[in-house]
């Protein structure tokens, strides 16, 4: 396992260092400069040059990548060119946000999943199954925009029951920030739910029809263990594959639930970032989440055999 | 106040939550008042406006990282020796009276006794001397610098203290424009700062000025706290753009960071916010006649238009651009666009400005026969014409939709181009286009706006006028001063623009701001800019 483990860990380097190299051309490539962004319609061709030499941006592209990545591998990813912050405090601070919305409603939307699959899968071809299956391809229909506004709309303006706007962090006020996290945590929760559910239904039916599902019931054990101890951990696999690939993708930023939210999150950040070509904060954002994506795939490789003993670390 | 991880930081924070009293409303609600009870919050209820930003501010630092957020949260901090009026003249503010000398070089400022910062620091004309020299440090990358430097308005040579309370400012020559410039919003109004705003090593801490409000708390991507200063003195007389009657009435403002357009209505409509200025008229539909909220709007010093780049070989002819400006109803575009809100403009005088003359305000007359006999004169065959746009900026957006459809009753093909603001940004200060619909904010004098617009290609090429004649005239109206020759200079640049049609002139907007109807001594006014003092919650 070890082995493996440090395998794994030492490829991370050039995978990301891959990822330095794209993310740095990329943002480079796209057209607009972050010196006319910052300093608006009317700077003059004189300001934005004395700007340019300020930020460094008049210096060959393999300069600007070199010293990026020199400073990057020492943990510094510079500052932001339009706020002056340090990038690197950014994006764990905005990460911590975005971290514990998607864990939340990842989390739940996996039990959702399960509970639902299971249902469906063992009530196949009833009502029920009809109400899931109608239910998830709803959810992963509804753009999460929409779902957001909705809910904002229902729960927050008309209801009264929750705020509209604004955020308390947690480490200020628990309570509060809970009531501000509501929402949004809804709205991803129902939105990731629905391919969630469709997989683990599909993979239970595979496992019901399976013949140590049928001896499991010869035996006389109860549907509820049968559910719990034969089907649920065989079916769970390829939807742990879903889980890491979605925990991946979100915690690389839920900008449009951030924005419809007026959620301080690091898709936001990023998306702001992107706007205003603030290159050290779009590379520090992107290598940051490529991080994010390599570790918890890595994570999900190992429990992968948890469920899956046909799958082996090696 | 101290500096927290990423933020400002004050004493306790004022709750924008209000719940409605429904059994689980109630529970939520108390819930949130256990959460919320401190000592102080239960003896005193200070009276808080929320206002909304779409973006957060971009430092406290006035006129040096800005946006128009920035200059408008920090407008409300600090003051300069000018400021100005609500009809868009120069007023005293920290300065009781000036003089001008007969060379027109030096100012000597008087200011105002009794005035102190908010750390309680006396003004003096030290501060006023260390402020400005700050702000001439290149380190300093103030907005306006380049303007007062060499190849500016006017070099300034000199900043010197003549005793406790007078100061003057030398400059290398005459500049009639020199007050405007120390007065405008995006060189943070020249505000004066205290020597306390940085640090010993001249790093930036935060903003110490003499304004109706002090700095209280930032919390990136959250909201700008400002709280009343007790000790401030206002200017006596009625409210009077930025310089007079600036006494706050309330104890705190709160600026909230609301990016979405939806979920800030929804705020407003739920009593979340209280001041959602700079609506775009297409969000007036859901909030026209809402109970318990108003709509206020005035006209905008800004402009819209739509750019020709004169050096395209197809629009370098003055025939086709000319045809192009008759082929458009802009009246009508107006209208449609900005939900009546707008004034159609004809030239780059805006309408709210004094020197709208009659000159300026003379309509052009939509024309679609003597436009397609231009169109044939210069043998235009439809050949398609990309119009650059984008959808950061509604009014940008939908003027390229509407040019497109009436363009083409008189047989201009334009396509159009949508791009991301600050590609459209890019390519507009590289003059790389061959038209597109740009917004200029509100410049405050006809002036400054002519300045935008007139230059030399080769060297700016962002300028769409470039003529000799043109930059004879606004050099002229730059050095003129007195008020009847300037409507002449502008009279002369109105009629050339017309003439010559570097770009047609569509619409200035109107600055539209929905309000609670418990907020009292709101103005909207064309600087474009929220200003929140004297402005009551009841």
């Amino acid at each position: 396992m070890l082995p493996y483990l440090a395998k794994r860990l030492l490829l991370t380097i050039p995978t990301l260092g891959l990822v330095a190299v794209i993310v740095f051309v990329l943002i480079r490539l796209v057209p607009g400069d972050p010196a006319v962004v910052m300093l608006g319609e009317g700077a003059d061709k004189a300001s934005i040059l004395a700007l340019h030499r300020d930020l460094g941006l008049d210096r060959p592209f393999p300069v600007q990548f070199l010293v990026w990545v020199g400073h990057a591998v020492r943990g510094d990813l510079g500052t932001s060119i339009a706020t002056g912050e340090p990038v690197a405090g950014l994006i764990v601070e905005r990460f911590q946000l975005t971290a514990a919305i998607v864990l939340v409603a990842v989390g739940l939307a996996t039990a959702l999943a399960i509970c639902g699959g299971l249902l469906a899968a063992w009530k196949r071809d009833t009502a029920w199954d009809l109400g899931v299956v109608g239910a998830a391809t709803l959810l992963l229909s509804v753009p999460s925009f929409w779902l957001g506004l909705m809910l904002l709309m229902v729960f927050g303006l008309r209801l009264g029951w929750l705020p509209v706007v604004g955020y308390v962090p947690a480490t200020e006020n628990a309570r509060l920030a809970l009531l501000f996290l509501v929402l949004p945590i809804a709205t991803l929760t129902l939105t990731e739910s629905g391919v969630l559910t469709r997989m683990m239904r599909a993979s239970a039916i595979d496992v019901l029809g399976l013949d140590y599902v049928t001896h499991a019931r010869a035996k006389g054990l109860s549907e509820l263990t049968v559910l719990r101890r034969h089907v649920f951990p065989n079916a769970f696999a390829p939807t742990l594959t879903l889980v890491g690939l979605t925990l991946g993708h979100l915690l690389g930023g839920i900008a449009v639930i951030e924005t419809v939210f007026t959620l301080p999150g690091l898709g936001r950040l990023m998306v702001d970032a992107i706007l205003a070509r603030d290159y050290p904060v779009v590379q520090g954002c992107l290598l940051s989440t490529g991080l994010v994506y390599v570790l918890i795939n890595l994570a999900v490789d190992l429990i992968y055999p948890l469920f899956d003993p046909r799958v082996a670390v090696a | 106040m101290g500096k927290g991880r990423g933020y400002w930081v004050a004493k306790p924070s004022l709750t924008t939550v209000a719940l409605d009293p429904s059994p689980f409303r109630a529970g939520l609600a108390l819930a949130l008042a256990a959460a919320l009870a401190t000592p102080s919050a239960a003896a005193v209820a200070p009276s808080l406006l929320r206002a909304r930003l779409n973006a957060d501010i971009l430092s406290s630092d006035p006129g040096t990282r800005r946006d128009e957020n920035t200059d408008a949260v920090l407008l409300h901090v600090v003051e300069g020796l000018v400021a100005v009026r609500e009809d868009t003249s120069i007023g005293p503010l920290l300065a009781s009276r000036w003089t001008v000398a007969p060379d027109g070089k030096t100012y000597v400022f008087q200011l105002r006794p009794g005035i102190v910062f908010h750390n309680g620091a006396p003004l003096t004309s030290a501060d006023v001397v260390w402020s400005l020299n700050r702000y001439l440090d290149p380190k300093t990358r103030w907005r306006c610098l380049s303007d007062l430097s060499k190849g500016g308005l006017a070099e300034v040579t000199a900043v010197t203290a003549h005793g406790p309370l007078t100061v003057s400012i030398s400059l290398d020559r005459p500049a009639p424009l020199f007050l405007k410039t120390l007065a405008r919003a995006d060189c943070g109004g020249t505000g004066i700062l205290q020597r306390a705003s940085v640090d010993p090593h001249g790093a930036w801490v935060a903003p110490i000025g003499t304004g109706p409000f002090r700095f209280a708390a930032w919390k990136r991507n959250q909201y700008i706290e400002l709280r009343r200063f007790d000790r401030y003195q206002a200017r006596p007389g009625p409210p009077d753009g930025n310089t007079g009657g600036k006494t706050a009435a309330v104890d705190t403002v709160r600026f909230l960071v609301i990016p979405d357009g939806s979920a800030a209505r929804a705020a407003l409509l739920r009593g979340e916010l209280d001041v959602l200025d700079n609506l775009n008229p297409v969000e007036l539909a859901a909030l026209r006649g809402k109970s318990g909220v108003r709509i206020q709007s005035a006209p905008s010093d800004d402009l819209y238009a739509l750019l020709l780049q004169t050096r395209d070989p197809l629009l370098r002819d003055p025939r086709f651009r000319r045809a192009l400006a008759i082929s458009l109803d802009t009246a009508a575009l107006t209208r449609a666009i900005t939900r009546g809100e707008g004034r159609p403009d004809s030239g780059p005088v805006p309408s709210p400005s004094p020197f709208y003359g009659p000159v300026e305000s003379a309509p052009i007359r939509p024309d679609l026969a003597q436009a397609r006999r231009l169109l044939t004169a210069c043998g235009y065959r439809g050949q398609a014409i990309k119009l650059a746009t984008n959808q950061r900026y509604p009014l940008m957006f939908d003027s390229a939709v509407v040019i497109q459809a009436m363009a083409k009753q008189a047989g201009i093909n334009f396509e159009i181009e949508t791009l991301d603001w600050a590609t459209q940004l890019a390519r507009y200060a590289a003059g790389d286009y061959q038209a597109m619909t740009f917004g200029y904010s509100a410049r405050l004098d006809p002036s400054l706006t002519f300045a935008s617009l007139i230059g030399d290609k080769a060297k700016d090429p962002r300028k769409v006028w470039d003529t000799p004649a043109a930059r004879r005239l606004l050099d002229r109206s730059m050095a003129e001063a007195d008020p009847v020759r300037r409507q002449a200079v502008f009279d002369d640049l109105t009629r050339a623009w017309r003439q010559d049609t570097p770009s047609v002139v569509l619409f200035n907007s109107g600055r539209i701001t929905a309000l609670r109807s418990t907020v009292s001594g709101y103005r909207s006014w064309p600087a474009q800019q929220q200003r929140l003092w004297g402005v009551a919650v009841n």
